[in-house]
């Protein structure tokens, strides 16, 4: 295994950087690849749950509709919930971090490469996994929240709920070696002067995202766990016979899931903060506050996980201290609208695609933020909860939030990732359609909730008063779908045929956009020495950063010998013609992902009366997975 | 292993085998010791998850046998507490003198080629000795690892499983949960260990077994809690 | 520039739209709307609810309307003016952090009144109501007064209902949006809700819903609720909690006990699932249906193994609902088909057609089973014995 990847001279690993073949792109280490491999791979599990959500609105659009069945339905919003968030939305975030964060912070690639390779690859796997099952009908159908003890074998005695939980987890490992690698890139890769105040403020919220990540995951990892155990060795986690108590689930899984939301949203945060102040031609309003409002939404956000469970009963005392936790939540996530407007306040406001979708992630999160702040309220929450209410408001917070964000941010680093700009009136027509679509589809859900409609239906009676906010929101995803189709166009097409970028169309402050677009392998050809927040429009445009601290070289008693003072590169050679060691291309961490893959699935067997091969696959899979380990840990990176 | 082929063709001078890098780093740390800081606190989160499940499931099985009080079934037969307390100490007692040795482990690794003072001692000497002290944590890991395994057997022999009641359930998979990472720790020490006697480690090897040390010392600090909350209080 | 305008004003259009719908949401237009005041519960949501949208308006209308000023007056202009670049300013971020906290204040208060005010122990004299859900139906128990039905309930205006909530099997959640905030049935824990409806209030049938997700059929598990007269109560409790009069219908003189009037069923209540297309039943049949042929039937169909008639010795089980007084009902398989001949016997004939997932399994002669996936073969009936069931379980009034 080892023999697959090794490189046999230094040379190919100099040369691979430049290389386009399939087997360069299996055995990348480059963590500019990976993040396009994440954004391909994340944007096409968005389709999949976008067409799925297109499935689910038909069967929607009129009462008593027989366009999928009941099964079918659940197996197909279970599958929406879940691909969207744990296969697109964090993935298309994670495709950011992998590309943006040593690019801003000045590094030549994150802290570990290989492991980087790894999490895309165990990502890409457990996507796979846990997405395939549908076209066979036996996806996973108890919500993408899957409270026990609906998920045990005594009421899903298929394997629909298997694929879920084996599926889960794998993505957990993946999300989890992700962050270390990020925490340690942020803390140790940053260009000398590059304080943690002088970051730019999408590698803070990915920052905090990270911490979230590393103690959030754990939880739902415990409780997956748990449902294996209890799904595939009869233990007694959730069984209800043996006394179980089902509410052990929803707060684990809570405990998770609120930081989740987080993590979902704060990269699109960090997003439109970079996009705000290049399009308005003026530094991000009040950045300390800003850092320290995103850290505060971290922090509150694992002490509020009980909001999503006031049905429950925990009584007054416990409700009346979570609704609070919840409320006080509002004021950093207020903060930061309202300084992004102030961001915006006396600039030269240019309305790009990119600040399109910039502003309207502020116009849009905030009625999700507001319909946030009703169900903080338990009694007001009682009438919210597993209705459209609540479906709207999430959708508010995660497509008016997270997905505007991230198309505000592929909007704005395409040109950085390709060379070349994506095409500004197809661009239109996705915004504007977007924009319609998605209020048209998710605003009458707030009337549906409220008057009655519950959550999670596959169907409904008529004459219950839903049936025109039902209509509605099935033409707006309609809408969507075709605004999708325009995203696609403009995408592949400007990939090939798009203006040309050069190293900063737009005008921006942040370190990235001093290098060639796409930029060479090693990123920087001389590390930058940084001394303010936007470097680059130091270089080019003091008196937008008059009014910050600049540090003077001198105060820095850590320099590295090659930092040079922030400068635009031009010139494109090879990292060889430069001197720079590359990491070596290997296969070993794609080797180590399947044999993991393996070592899991094996356990599908146990449950299928075939223990021997369960035992042969697993074990097996397990004894691979840790030569590979050796192998890989003993052979140089560089 | 490959390694040493390989590096000797190395990319550039001063990197061999990835153990001894002079990249520039913000805070002059090794990347290792950074992410093994936050691989800590992420199990952490891990352990806190699965010792709550145990607190909150405590006292609720509906059948025995229990942890420490007597049960009789519905055929009348009589099952003692199952924990057995003074031999879970001894193995508690083991796992601590092995963070110890531990210690001491390191301590000989960054020792290493530093020249002896005058009138060194047997224990000086000895003090250096880091195959002694890595293998020694390793031996005493393992021997928690019997322990466990003892434990296990008879409990499985007095009538708990993992599938009898939520105490089984909760008791084997948190314990056993820690009995893996032990035995991942066992793993990694003789790894270490096996280098030492190949080619032998020192002080620029210090990273390599800070960083197993710090996850050592967690895996023993974590069976801490556990022995106490779980052993301990009734 | 009209483009901008348009679109930054959408939002607020649409609020403005919202704000005018709200305040005419209710009636029969809407009618499970939880804006009607028709319970002490709803009424403290309700005044909760209208303080969350007052400040949630003002906010929306602040931060929409700062937006959208904004990005008008200083979008690039040829000729404009340079941006200004500022960095921040404390006095600023200190109000729009400290306005925002007085504001969540103002709602914490009334929360927190609000949430100890509804969860507080229901007053004494108030109805009990046992509550258990199943996958897919509703059992509904008044210990007080001896009374076990399913997916109905009748509750009196002017008196408290007091719901003690458990599940069977996996968690539901219980939800009469007209008569309040839901709460959770959950395995191996007992939960509590109750409300008054008002005594103004005339005789009338609400809608009810299972608000968490429980499997196949989450859908199909309503409630109907019938809020009536302190009298119209009692006489149908009175009646309900007797065994079935039959056989001894021809004897029994006994006047039968209040229920909800069918013809007087709103039209929101009535269901309209339509019956799946491939069930074949023979309408002509179920005029020739005997109920005492079905009497004896319903043990050949074996269908005594999960319900209970009480006054039918034969007839104990517990798994599926209590059909004693079945023909009083006006909806079958927990409101989704009316109570008719027609529904009935094509339920009996393969219920798992009509319902997806449904544990009571298919007893039709010759029928496939959707769930087994073979045609079924035990305790299976003919078309004429379902009619004769069908009798059967008409006559249990």
């Amino acid at each position: 295994m080892a023999s697959i990847a090794a490189p046999t001279s230094a040379t190919s690993a100099y040369a691979s950087g430049e290389d386009t073949g399939i087997w360069s792109w299996i055995t990348t280490v480059d963590h500019k690849r990976i993040g396009t491999l994440y954004l391909w791979t994340a944007l096409t599990f968005f389709l999949i749950g976008g067409f799925e959500a297109v499935l689910i609105r038909t069967q929607l659009m009129r009462p008593n509709m027989g366009f999928v069945s009941a099964d079918t339905y659940n197996q197909l919003f279970t599958m929406h919930g879940t691909t969207m968030v744990f296969l697109a939305i964090m993935p298309l975030s994670a495709a950011f971090f992998n590309f943006l964060i040593p690019l801003q912070i000045g590094a030549r690639d994150v802290a570990f490469p290989r492991l980087n390779a790894f999490s895309y690859w165990v990502y890409l796997l457990g996507g796979i996994f846990i997405t395939l099952p549908i076209l066979f009908k036996v996806a996973p159908d108890a919500g993408w929240f899957g409270y026990a003890p609906l998920t045990t074998t005594q009421f899903a005695p298929g394997m629909n709920i298997d694929f879920w939980v084996l599926g889960l987890q794998i993505l957990g490992i993946s999300s989890l070696a992700a962050a270390f690698n990020f925490i340690t890139t942020i803390i140790n890769m940053r260009a000398p002067g590059m304080t943690l105040m002088r970051m730019p403020m999408f590698t803070w919220m990915s920052f905090v995202v990270q911490f979230l990540l590393v103690l959030a995951f754990p939880p739902i990892t415990i409780a997956l766990f748990f449902l294996l155990m209890d799904r595939f060795f009869g233990t007694t986690f959730y069984a209800i016979a043996a006394g179980a108590d089902p509410l052990l689930w929803q707060h684990l899984f809570w405990v998770f899931g609120h930081p989740e939301v987080y993590i979902l949203i704060l990269p699109a945060f960090g997003l439109v903060s970079e996009v705000l102040p290049t399009f308005s031609k003026k530094p991000l309003f009040g950045y300390n506050v800003m850092v320290y409002s995103g850290i505060m939404i971290g922090f509150l956000g694992f002490g509020v996980w009980a909001h999503h469970m006031f049905a429950v009963g925990m009584g007054a005392v416990a409700d009346s201290i979570f609704s609070m936790m919840t409320m006080l939540i509002a004021i950093p996530t207020g903060v930061k609208i309202f300084n992004w407007i102030a961001t915006m306040w006396a600039g030269e406001i240019r309305f790009t695609v990119p600040m399109k979708f910039a502003i309207s992630l502020i116009a849009m999160f905030t009625i999700g933020g507001i319909s946030g702040v009703m169900h903080s309220s338990p009694p007001a929450d009682l009438q919210q909860t597993d209705t459209y209410f609540i479906v709207a408001h999430f959708h508010y917070v995660l497509f008016g939030g997270s997905i505007m964000g991230i198309f505000a941010g592929i909007y704005h680093y395409f040109p950085k990732m390709t060379g070349r700009l994506m095409d500004e009136r197809i661009g239109n027509w996705h915004f504007w359609l977007t924009f319609i679509g998605f209020n048209l589809t998710f605003f009458p859900m707030h009337f549906a909730g409220m008057l009655g409609m519950p959550r999670r239906v596959y169907t409904y009676d008529a004459g219950q008063g839903w049936d025109a906010f039902n209509m509605m929101s099935t033409v707006g995803t309609y809408i969507l779908f075709v605004a999708t189709i325009f995203f696609i166009w403009n995408f592949l097409r400007s990939r090939t045929r798009g203006a040309v970028a050069g190293n900063d169309p737009w005008g921006a402050g942040t370190l990235e956009w001093s290098i060639p677009s796409p930029p060479p392998e090693y990123n920087f050809a001389q590390i930058p020495e940084v001394s303010s927040r936007y470097p680059l429009w130091d270089l080019k445009d003091p008196a937008k950063t008059a009014g910050i601290e600049h540090s003077h070289a001198d105060l820095m008693t850590i320099t590295d010998a090659h930092a040079v003072p922030v400068h635009e590169e031009t010139e494109r050679k090879t990292a060889k013609e430069l001197g720079i060691p590359m990491p070596f291309p290997t296969a070993k961490p794609l080797v180590a992902a399947l044999t993991m893959f393996l070592m899991f699935s094996g356990l599908l067997f146990l449950r299928n009366g075939m223990p021997t091969v369960f035992l042969i696959v697993t074990i097996g899979g397990a004894a691979a997975f840790i030569a590979t380990l050796y192998a890989w840990l003993t052979s140089p990176l560089e | 292993m490959a390694s040493h082929a390989a590096a000797a063709q190395g990319a550039a001078p001063g990197h061999d085998d990835g153990h001894a890098h002079h990249h520039y780093t913000t805070t002059g740390l090794e990347h290792r010791k950074i992410a093994i800081w936050a691989f800590i606190g992420s199990e952490c989160m891990l352990f806190a998850s699965l010792i709550a499940t145990y607190l909150i499931y405590k006292g609720r099985s509906i059948v025995g046998p229990f942890p420490h009080t007597e049960w009789v079934s519905e055929t009348g037969k009589v099952f003692p507490p199952i924990l057995d307390i003074p031999v879970t100490s001894v193995s508690t007692f083991v796992l601590l003198m092995s963070s110890f040795a531990m210690v001491l482990g390191l301590q000989a690794v960054q020792l290493k080629g530093s020249p002896l003072p005058d009138g060194a001692n047997w224990w000086t000497r000895i003090q250096r000795n880091s195959q002694l002290w890595i293998g020694m944590t390793a031996l005493l890991g393992a021997t928690f690892l019997g322990f466990q395994a003892y434990e296990f057997t008879s409990f499985v022999h007095e009538g708990l499983t993992v599938r009898t009641n939520l105490f089984g359930s909760t008791f084997f998979t948190l314990t056993s949960f820690h009995g893996a990472h032990v035995t991942v720790g066992v793993l990694w020490l003789m790894t270490l260990l096996w280098i030492d006697r190949t080619r032998g480690l020192g002080p620029k090897d210090e990273l390599i077994v800070d960083i197993a040390a710090l996850y050592w010392h967690f895996v023993d600090v974590v069976w801490i809690a556990i022995f106490t909350l779980v052993y301990l209080i009734r | 520039m009209s483009m901008l305008r348009l679109r930054q004003a959408a939002p607020a259009l649409l609020v403005a739209a919202c704000l005018v719908a709200l305040s005419a949401c209710g009636g029969t237009e809407y009618p499970n709307s939880t804006f009607i005041r028709n319970t002490d519960l709803n009424t403290a949501t309700d005044e909760l609810w209208d303080l969350l949208l007052f400040w949630g308006t003002i906010v929306f209308v602040v931060v929409e309307a700062a937006l959208i000023i904004t990005i008008i007056r200083f979008r690039k202009r040829p000729g404009g003016p340079a941006a200004r670049q500022i960095h921040g300013n404390a006095a600023l971020e200190i109000a729009w952090t400290a306005i925002p906290a007085v504001i969540l204040v103002l709602i914490a208060v009334p929360t927190v009144r609000t949430i100890f005010q509804t969860q507080a122990p229901a007053p004494a004299g108030s109805i009990r109501i046992e509550v258990i859900g199943h996958q897919w139906w509703w059992e509904f128990r008044y210990p007080d007064l001896g009374i076990t039905t399913a997916n109905e309930l009748y509750i009196p205006v002017g008196r408290t209902a007091s719901f003690e909530l458990t599940s069977k099997d996996v968690l539901h959640a219980f939800w009469i949006p007209a008569m309040g905030g839901k709460r959770d049935l959950i395995t191996n824990k007992k939960n509590y809700i109750w409300f008054t409806p008002d005594s103004s209030l005339g005789s009338n049938a609400y809608n009810g819903f299972c608000t968490e997700y429980c499997g196949s059929s989450h859908a199909n598990m309503r409630i109907r609720l019938y809020a009536v007269q302190p009298d119209e109560f009692e006489s149908w409790a009175r009646h309900q909690a007797r065994p079935a009069v039959f056989p001894a219908a021809a004897t029994d003189t006994a006047p039968a006990g209040y229920s909800f009037p069918i013809d007087r069923l709103p039209v929101h209540v009535a269901p309209q699932t339509p019956i799946p297309a491939g069930l074949t039943y023979d309408d002509d049949l179920l005029a020739q249906g005997d109920a005492t042929r079905g009497a004896t039937a319903f043990l050949a169909g074996q269908c005594y193994t999960c319900h209970t008639v009480a006054g039918n010795p034969n007839a104990i089980g517990v798994i599926g609902p209590n059909l004693t007084h079945i023909g009083s009902r006006n909806t079958i398989a927990s409101g989704l088909f009316p109570n008719d001949a027609p529904h009935m016997a094509r339920w009996i004939k393969n219920a798992r057609v009509m319902k997806p997932g449904v544990l009571m399994t298919t007893i039709g002669k010759g029928e496939y089973d959707p769930i087994l996936k073979r045609t079924a073969t035990q305790g299976t009936l003919t078309d004429q014995q379902i009619a004769d069931v069908v009798a059967y379980l008409m006559a249990l009034k």
